[in-house]
This record gives structure tokens, C-alpha cells and sequence, in this order.
């Protein structure tokens, strides 16, 4: 331990930390472009200079250790005045180009030009010239001239993904970022050097130009990839997903995320193909390449159609699938209404690729709550391969109705083909797909963006998601949305509070209405209300609720089977 | 005063002249002794480093861990690259076993198992010499497997640099050798405990190494004797600019720097009288043709006067020399080496001779100036590594001392600010 003074602050701190750390720790802001916590130390962009007494030169405040008895100042003369240096440094060859660059709003250099910056340049020659619009892998585009040389995407590269593919060339005002000779920066983490670049050096090829950060509202949730379940932002604008960006969760994803959940998960929910209203299907009409066979129904009528047609079938004559892509809440009230059905033809689908997975963060399981799955609905007794013998009761013409929720069990041809002998087939579904297409009614069910939840990813933590996106019976004003300034201060008929929004429900909520409907008194008037019924009803969710998992989750109260360190230990 | 480093001994270079004049006697020596006992000799002498910092070169040593599983490492710095500065160069040519005696003397000390010599690139000629001399080390069993019957090892490998004047700084030359990028390194750790492959690791320069084996030989007491106390033995002065017999002057320390341009190295071209001296190497700040009478060539002495010994490169410039000019190609060259790593150095560098340039092409104005001195300062002590100093310390010492050229060539009318024309480089004709 060390006993040092910061800013007049008397502070006893690990002397092993540096002054950076320490000062955060303690909430006091040193700036820094080129230190990030997860990285090795640079000390290249000199912004977080320091005094320290009885030492001749001011001190990088990220490589200098704390002694005891040291005293720091971070706002003396000297300090502003070399800070005040640096910034005026960093800008003179930079093209100030902010009103056309997407890091504005969120670009450290513009903030540190407000908060340090004398506002003002003495530089009055041409600017040395660089690359601009450079392709440096097929997810990240690069403009040199905004580059300030921090190498934190360089040190991300080299030291967390392990894939040294960026280095620095030239030398001096010269010197430009590029890809090792024949690499291009095309790792499966790629994407998070735009997160940590600090100025708009290194965008994201996908959503380039698509917004201001300022029009987005940004929401905290959960990427349903695969069961790593990343800790994610959700950015939104006229009700549209434009981008994700991870969030800091030491736990889980630490600050990370692949670029696979990144693109991939997201695009879906304002899809063409998207599911609007629920649909039943016309008498005796399949799907053809013109026509569905499905209309528009409301949803008393569709709810009332499946009603009525569970009714009519026996309980063995029956089978429902879970999803881990659902949320908990969804399998635990779906698994809840087959047991009032007496139904014991219960399985759920894995979706494992073998082999697509690394000591990072990627997992072979592409599903978000396989885990929470197996805990709140089917347990040991019945698992993925109770599935297999639901396919064959289904040939044998022994099940005759399948219920299935937010999964697609028709992408495989064999499946699809054993699917269409069934006398009726209800699914949940948020887009089109092989499924709603042999479906008799097909419910417009909301997408992960849609709906508060709880995924259990394969560490076994629970973590909430939130929902982003409204649906027609949604408000963003009264549902708990995270806000954009757009939200808050647009007008109803300002351009900036249309986009499109489908009569989507969450599959709690569906679920919740067709057990009411066969003559249930459910009252979940709100997923929260479901989830404190799991914790009340399972072992594993004991004592957990929304508001204790928070931000960050919390692990289940059980043996967890993989016991997976945070992955920075 | 006897020449300990350069004697002027026909083809000393090749090693059986080396040996008949006592060569690799002082390695037999130290062979002998314990290595502490050969740190100890070289901390008493008082041996500083030549490279330009002047730092004790036994006290280095000693920073060595004694327990470590670690490999341990000696860099033999022959980069060379300041402006100015041509003395290594010399010690590859007519004395390279000297050296290789020294920096062997050196691994034996401080328990280094490989040394690695790193040359400036362009010493295509000298690295060839060196590496003859190196061959016939290992040839000798100078080098290699327990040499001379001894339990004692050691391999050296001779590396070549690539044309960057940051590599010959000892942080930079390390991340060299590992294939990296040219950068130095943020300190600490410094390399005794964090160096090459991040093992233990001591850097000097060659002809710090070069004095070893005299000390070894002739003892510490008698070392110390010669020239300034504090800074004391021979050094390599290198001469160029406006004098008759530019080159190289073995000295003491501790000579008259009048002494050294008049007696040695027959005054000045055309008698003119002395503009401007640089004392040691290019970043060594200036000194005005009227300030030199009375300064000792040593680094207690030029610290004195305000300069540092540097490298011992002494640039001599007649009355008649443009010597805005001269700084302006001095900025130019720090301009291109630096490495672009830090943002004073790798900014302000570039800005600093877009100002000069201004003021070549008869723009500039003493609001300019001002600038110049602000930026200057502004690099200065803040940089992660000392090139960013060195390319301040001309800088602040020009418009310190001469402050009149730029009066004498600012713009007569004030500044209207008006759009300026892409800085030149600017071609030097001496
Ligand atoms: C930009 C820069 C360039 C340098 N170039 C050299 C060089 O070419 N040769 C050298 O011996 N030292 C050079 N040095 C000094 C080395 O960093 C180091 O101090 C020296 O090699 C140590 O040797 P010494 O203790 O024997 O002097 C340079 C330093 C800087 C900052
Ligand atoms: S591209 Fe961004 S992260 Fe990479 S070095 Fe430049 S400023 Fe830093
Ligand atoms: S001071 Fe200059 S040369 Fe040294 S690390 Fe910084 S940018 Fe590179």
C-alpha cells in the first residue's frame, strides 16, 4: 500500500497501480487517447501528462507507478499548459472534419477539445495529406488523417484477438496505419478497433454515414449470437436498429464483442419479412411463390383459432418446442402451458456449430439461453433429443398438433417434410421463414429488441434484455425506453419519430392470452411479474429479480457445468 | 598525450598486429578477476558513456540483476546517426578489436552470454571490416565457446540497421533487433530489468566499450588521470564544417574547444572568423563564435556553458554561413527521423521546420518566432524519448543566441496572415 495525495485528495491505494488507475478509481479524470485498462501501456499521446512533486519533467500519469508519500497534481499550470500543448499537437494536421464524420458526439478528440483545448490554432500551413476511405478489412474502413496515432487498435489486434494484422508505417507527421502486406484486418473481433479507436480514424463499414450518434437512443441489453451472451448497446433511430456496440460487463464479454453478433444479430428485426399481424392460413392453400396461404387476423381471432384447436386434440396428440432463443420467461410460461394441457411432448432444438468457437468470446452454441432452457422448463428428463421422438410420433400420425415458439424447425428439408402430416401447427414467429410457411397460425411474436427478458447464458449468469424497438401496442414514452434526444424533444410528426412497427407481441404475452383463453386465470401483466414467479418457483432463480440483475446479471444458485473464468483472468 | 583508443599503429586492425601490441591481454586479465571486481574497476575509473548522455558507465552495469534465470544481454550501440558524429566509425576501421576486446570484457562482468552489435546501415564498408575482425575473434576463440580455456561463453552477432536514426536510440534498437518497428520504449522498466526479449539487457556505445580494455590494463587510478576528473580519458572529437583539416582528434577530455579547432584542426577556412560552434553532435544546443574562448571540452565544463558534450561532434560554421539555413536542415533531419510515435515530437517537429522554412523563403515574422520557441518548448521534456528534446535544444539555444537573423530576415511588413505555399525541403550545399 501506498499513501499518496492527488488534486489535495489523501488517498491510500495499491502501490502496484499507476496514477491513471488510481485516479480513476478514485473519480478523478486524467485524460487519456492511447491508455485503455485491457491494454498494454503506450504512453504514446502524452495527454495525460502529470505533475509530480520533487520530479523535474511532468510524468505520463498512465506508466508511473504510485509510491508512497507521492503527490500528484492534475490541474496545475504546468499540467494545462502541456495538456493545452498536446491538443493543440493532435490537431494540426487533423482534418477537423467533424461535421462529416461519424465519431462526432463520441470522439474523445472532440470532447478534449472543448474540456483542454484553447479553441484556437497557431497553425496557419497546409496539412500534411494521408489515405482516405481505406479498406482495411471487410467490416472497418480507415481514414489516415484522422489517426492519431494511439495504437490501441494496433494493441487490440496484437494482444487481445492475437491477430497482428495492423501496423503503423512511415515515420513523424508521416507515419499511417495500414495492414501488414497481404493481410487485411478481417479477424473475427475486427470491429471493436472502432470501438476503441478515439476519433473517427476507424468506422464501421456498415453503418458508415447511417446516423448521428446523438439521433440514436442507446439500450442496454444482450446479443443472442451464441450462448456467450455479450453485453451489448442497442442503437436506434425512427424505430430502426442501426448499430450495436459492446458494453463493459468484466464477466462476460469484458469490452468486447465478434463482429459475427454485431452484424448479424440486429438486421432481422426491421427485415422485409418481417411477420406484421398474425396470420391464418386459408382454407386448404399452401404456401406457393406468390401467395402464403396466410390474412392478417386480429389477434382475438388468432388467439381464439388456437384455443379452440388445442381443445379438440388429445394431450398425447399433442407436442410443443421450446427455444433458446427465447427468453426464460417465454419457455418458462410455454413449458407452463403444456403442463396445464397435460402435454408431455416437450423438446427443444440446439443449434451447435462445432468447431465455430474460440478461448475469446465465441461459443459453438448459436444460441442465446440454451442454459436458461434446461432450468426452467425441461429439465433432466427431457432434452434436445426428445425432439427426434416427437418426429416420429409425428410420421407414426400419433402427434397430430405441434405448438412451436420462436424457432425453425423447417430449415431442415427432412423435418419440413414430416411437419406438413401435421393436423395443426401453431408457431410464434418474428420473420418469415421455412416454419411459418407449413404453419397453420402463424403469431407475430416481438424480436429480441422488442421485449424485456432474461436470457442464462452458458456461464449460467441471467442478464436482461430491454426492449429498443416499440411495436404497435408499445409506447416508447410509457414502456421504459431508453430515449433519444429525438425521442424526448421530436414531434409526432416530425420525420424523426416515424418508422415502421409491427403488431408484435413477446411470446410471454401470446402465451399468456392463449392459456386465458382455454380458461386460465394467469395474471402476468408484465414479464416482470413472470420472472418473479420463476424465482419464486426455481431453486436456481432464488432471490434474483429485474432489479438485482441489473446491468451486469447474476450467476444461477447452481453447480454451473462450465465454470468459466471472466475472460480477462 | 598518448592516443589509447586510435594509435597510430600500421593495420591495428588486423589481429595478430592487435595482439603483438598487447591485445587481448586485458580480456586475460579480466578472465582472472572476479566479475564484480571488473565492474568495481570500471565504476572507479569514472568511464562515462559515450553515446551522449554521458551516464557512469560501472554504475550501469551494476544495475545488471545478479539473480536471474533469465538470459542476459549487450548491446553494442554503433548506430551512429547524429548529424556531426563519425568517431564509431573510426573504432571499426583502425581499431575494431578494441572494441570487440571491451564489449567481451563487458559481458564477462556483468554475465552476458550474447552481445549484439548494431551498425548503421549505411557503414556497409565498416560493417564488413567489423565483421572480419569479429571472425577472427571467434577464429582466436576470443568469442565463442569457453573461450581461452575458460568456463566463460560468449557469442556476438553484428546487425545492421536499415537507415533510422531513432534505432540508435537504446530503446528503439532493442525493439530493432526483436523485428519490430523502430519505437523507443516507455521507461521505466528500463533495460536492465525489461530489455531485449524482455530480458536483462545493457546498452553502450562502441567506443565506451573501446575504453574497457585500457582501463583493464592500466588500472583505474591511472585512467581517472587523464583529463576533466569527472569526465575523464580520451575521446574521439570529430570535427567538420569551416575548418582546414576536418576529422577525427583523439584528446583528452577537457581541451580547449579553441584548441581543438586552431591547433588540431588548422582553424578556420580562409581565417574567416567563427559564427556559430556546435559542440557535440547536432543536438547539442549552439554556441556563438563569441562565447567559445575558455570552454573545456568536457561534460561538466559544457554544461557550464550552457551546451552538453554530446556525442564530441564539433560543427564549426565560418561568419559568412546561413545559419538559419543550417537550422532549418538540423529541424529537416529531425523532422524525418523522428519515429512519429508521440505526439510533441511527431507534430511539433514537422511544424517547427514549416516555421524555418517561412522564414528561408523571406516570410516569416517575429510573431513567427515567438511560435517557434512556444512549439519548441512545447516538445521539450514531454516526449517519450530524448529525440524529441534534441530536436528542441537547437531550436530554443538558435533563437536564444540569434535571435538578430531572424529580426535581420522577418518580413518587414507585420503579418497579414495570408494563405502560404507547402513547405520545401531545403538542399544544403556544404
Ligand atoms: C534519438 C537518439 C539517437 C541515439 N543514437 C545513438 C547512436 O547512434 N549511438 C549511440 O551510441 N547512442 C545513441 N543514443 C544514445 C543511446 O540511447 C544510449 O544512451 C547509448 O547508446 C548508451 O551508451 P553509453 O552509455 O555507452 O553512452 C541515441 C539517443 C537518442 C535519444
Ligand atoms: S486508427 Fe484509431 S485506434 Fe488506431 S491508431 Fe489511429 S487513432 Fe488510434
Ligand atoms: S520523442 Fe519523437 S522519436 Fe522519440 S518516441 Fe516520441 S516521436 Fe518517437
Amino acid at each position: 500500500m501506498a499513501k499518496i495525495t492527488i488534486d489535495g485528495k489523501q488517498l491510500e491505494v495499491d502501490n502496484k497501480l499507476t496514477i491513471i488507475q488510481v485516479a480513476l478509481e478514485h473519480g478523478i479524470a486524467i485524460p487519456h487517447f492511447c491508455w485503455h485498462p485491457r491494454l498494454s501501456v503506450a504512453g504514446n499521446c502524452r495527454i495525460c501528462l502529470v505533475e509530480v512533486e520533487k520530479f523535474p519533467k511532468l510524468v505520463i500519469a498512465c506508466a508511473t507507478q504510485v509510491t508512497d508519500g507521492m503527490v500528484v497534481k492534475t490541474n496545475s499550470p504546468k499540467v494545462v499548459n502541456a495538456r493545452e500543448a498536446v491538443m493543440e499537437f493532435l490537431l494540426i494536421n487533423h482534418p477537423l472534419d467533424c461535421p462529416i464524420c461519424d465519431e462526432a458526439g463520441e470522439c474523445k478528440l472532440q470532447d478534449y477539445a472543448y474540456k483542454f483545448s484553447e479553441g484556437v490554432s497557431r497553425f496557419d500551413f497546409e496539412k500534411v495529406r494521408k489515405p482516405k476511405r481505406v479498406e482495411l478489412g471487410p467490416n472497418v474502413m480507415l481514414d489516415v488523417e484522422r489517426c492519431i496515432m494511439c495504437s490501441r487498435c494496433v494493441r487490440f489486434c496484437d494482444e487481445i484477438a492475437k491477430k497482428p494484422q495492423l501496423v503503423f508505417i512511415q515515420r513523424a507527421d508521416h507515419v499511417e496505419l495500414t495492414t501488414f502486406p497481404g493481410e487485411n484486418l478481417d479477424h473475427p473481433y475486427s470491429m471493436n478497433t472502432i470501438d476503441l479507436c478515439p476519433v473517427g480514424a476507424l468506422t464501421s463499414r456498415d453503418f458508415r454515414f447511417k446516423a448521428r450518434v446523438w439521433e440514436m437512443s442507446s439500450t442496454d441489453t444482450v446479443c443472442p449470437g451464441c450462448a456467450r451472451g455479450c453485453n451489448m448497446k442497442m442503437w436506434v433511430r425512427n424505430n430502426e436498429v442501426l448499430r450495436l456496440t459492446p458494453r463493459y460487463n468484466p464477466e462476460v464479454n469484458d469490452y468486447w464483442m465478434c463482429d459475427y453478433g454485431r452484424l448479424n444479430t440486429f438486421k432481422y428485426v426491421n427485415a422485409e419479412n418481417r411477420i406484421k399481424a398474425p396470420l391464418i392460413r386459408k382454407e386448404g392453400v399452401l404456401a406457393n411463390q406468390t401467395d402464403s396461404g396466410l390474412v392478417e387476423v386480429g389477434w382475438d381471432e388468432a388467439i381464439a383459432k388456437v384455443a379452440s384447436e388445442l381443445k379438440s386434440f388429445d394431450e398425447d396428440e399433442i407436442a410443443g418446442l421450446c427455444s433458446a432463443f427465447a427468453t426464460n420467461e417465454d419457455n418458462y410460461l410455454f413449458v407452463k402451458l403444456m403442463n396445464m394441457l397435460g402435454v408431455k411432448n416437450i423438446a427443444f432444438l440446439q443449434h451447435l456449430i462445432e468447431g465455430d468457437e474460440d478461448d475469446i468470446l465465441i461459443r459453438a452454441d448459436k444460441t442465446p439461453n440454451n442454459r436458461g432452457v434446461r432450468e426452467v422448463g425441461l429439465t433432466s428428463s427431457i432434452n434436445g433429443s426428445g425432439w427426434e421422438i416427437i418426429l416420429r410420433r409425428i410420421d407414426e400420425g400419433t402427434i397430430k398438433a405441434l405448438y412451436v415458439i420462436d424457432d425453425d424447425p423447417g430449415a431442415d428439408p427432412r423435418v419440413a417434410e414430416t411437419l406438413a402430416r401435421l393436423d395443426f401447427f401453431v408457431v410464434h414467429a418474428s420473420n418469415e421463414n421455412d416454419t411459418t410457411k407449413l404453419a397453420d397460425v402463424v403469431l407475430s411474436s416481438s424480436t429480441y429488441a422488442e421485449k424485456h427478458g432474461t436470457f442464462t447464458n452458458f456461464q449460467g449468469r441471467v442478464q436482461r434484455i430491454r426492449p429498443a424497438v416499440t411495436t404497435a401496442e408499445q409506447d416508447r414514452a410509457l414502456d421504459g425506453f431508453a430515449m433519444s434526444r429525438l425521442d424526448k424533444f421530436g414531434a409526432h410528426n416530425d420525420r424523426w419519430m416515424q418508422g415502421p412497427k409491427c403488431d408484435a407481441r413477446p411470446t410471454w404475452r401470446i402465451l399468456t392470452c392463449v392459456a386465458n383463453a382455454l380458461g386460465a386465470k394467469w395474471k402476468h401483466n408484465t414479464v416482470e411479474d413472470v420472472f418473479n414467479e420463476i424465482a419464486a418457483t426455481t431453486e436456481s432463480f432464488k432471490g434474483m429479480s429485474y432489479m438485482k440483475l441489473g446491468l451486469r446479471g447474476m450467476l444461477l444458485k447452481t453447480k454451473v457445468e462450465v465454470v468459466a473464468a471472466p475472460i480477462h483472468a | 598525450m598518448e592516443k589509447l583508443i586510435l594509435p597510430d599503429i600500421p593495420h591495428l586492425r588486423h589481429i595478430d598486429v592487435y595482439e603483438m601490441r598487447g591485445g587481448y591481454q586485458a580480456l586475460k586479465k579480466a578472465l582472472g578477476m572476479k566479475p564484480d571486481d571488473v565492474i568495481e574497476e570500471v565504476k572507479k575509473s569514472n568511464l562515462r558513456g559515450r553515446g551522449g548522455a554521458c551516464f557512469p558507465t560501472g554504475l550501469k552495469w551494476s544495475f545488471m540483476p545478479k539473480q536471474t534465470t533469465k538470459p542476459k544481454y549487450l548491446c553494442a550501440n554503433g548506430d551512429e546517426s547524429e548529424p556531426g558524429t563519425f568517431k564509431d566509425r573510426a573504432i571499426f576501421e583502425f581499431n575494431p578489436h578494441l572494441f570487440i576486446e571491451g564489449a567481451i570484457i563487458a559481458a564477462y562482468a556483468m554475465g552476458v552470454k550474447t552481445i549484439y552489435t548494431y551498425v548503421r546501415g549505411e557503414y556497409a564498408k565498416w560493417i564488413t571490416l567489423l565483421q572480419k575482425a569479429v571472425d577472427d575473434a571467434y577464429a582466436k576463440n576470443y568469442l565463442g565457446e569457453n573461450i581461452l580455456g575458460s568456463s566463460f561463453s560468449i557469442e556476438l552477432y553484428s546487425h545492421k540497421g536499415a537507415g533510422a536514426y531513432i534505432c540508435g536510440e537504446e530503446s528503439a534498437l532493442m525493439n530493432s533487433l526483436e523485428g519490430d518497428r523502430g519505437y523507443p520504449r516507455v521507461k521505466p522498466p528500463f533495460p536492465a530489468q525489461n530489455g531485449l526479449w524482455g530480458c536483462p539487457t545493457t546498452i553502450n556505445n562502441i567506443e565506451t566499450l573501446a575504453n574497457v580494455p585500457i582501463i583493464i590494463n592500466k588500472g583505474w587510478e591511472w585512467y581517472s588521470q587523464i583529463g576533466a576528473p569527472k569526465h575523464p580519458g580520451t575521446l574521439l572529437y570529430g570535427i567538420s564544417g569551416h575548418v582546414n583539416k576536418p576529422g577525427i582528434y583523439e584528446l583528452p577530455t577537457g581541451v580547449l574547444l579553441t584548441d581543438l579547432i586552431y591547433k588540431y584542426a588548422g582553424g578556420v577556412l580562409g581565417n574567416k572568423k567563427i559564427k556559430a560552434v556546435i559542440p557535440g553532435g547536432s543536438s547539442t544546443m549552439w554556441l556563438r563564435g563569441d562565447e567559445i574562448d575558455g570552454v573545456k571540452m568536457d561534460a561538466e565544463s559544457l554544461k557550464a556553458a550552457g551546451t552538453a558534450i554530446g556525442t564530441g561532434g564539433v560543427i564549426v560554421m565560418d561568419e559568412d554561413t546561413d545559419i538559419l539555413k543550417i537550422l532549418t536542415r538540423i529541424t529537416h533531419f529531425y523532422h524525418h527521423e523522428s519515429c512519429g510515435q508521440c505526439t510533441p515530437c511527431r507534430e511539433g517537429c514537422g511544424w517547427m521546420e514549416k516555421i524555418l522554412n517561412r522564414f528561408l523563403e523571406g516570410e516569416g515574422t517575429m510573431e513567427d518566432v515567438d511560435l517557434l520557441l512556444d512549439v519548441a518548448n512545447n516538445i521539450e521534456g514531454n516526449t517519450i524519448c530524448a529525440l524529441g528534446d534534441a530536436a528542441a535544444w537547437p531550436v530554443q539555444s538558435f533563437i536564444k543566441k540569434f535571435r538578430d537573423e531572424f529580426e535581420r530576415r522577418a518580413k518587414k511588413t507585420p503579418s497579414m496572415k495570408k494563405p502560404v505555399k507547402p513547405p520545401h525541403l531545403v538542399t544544403l550545399e556544404v
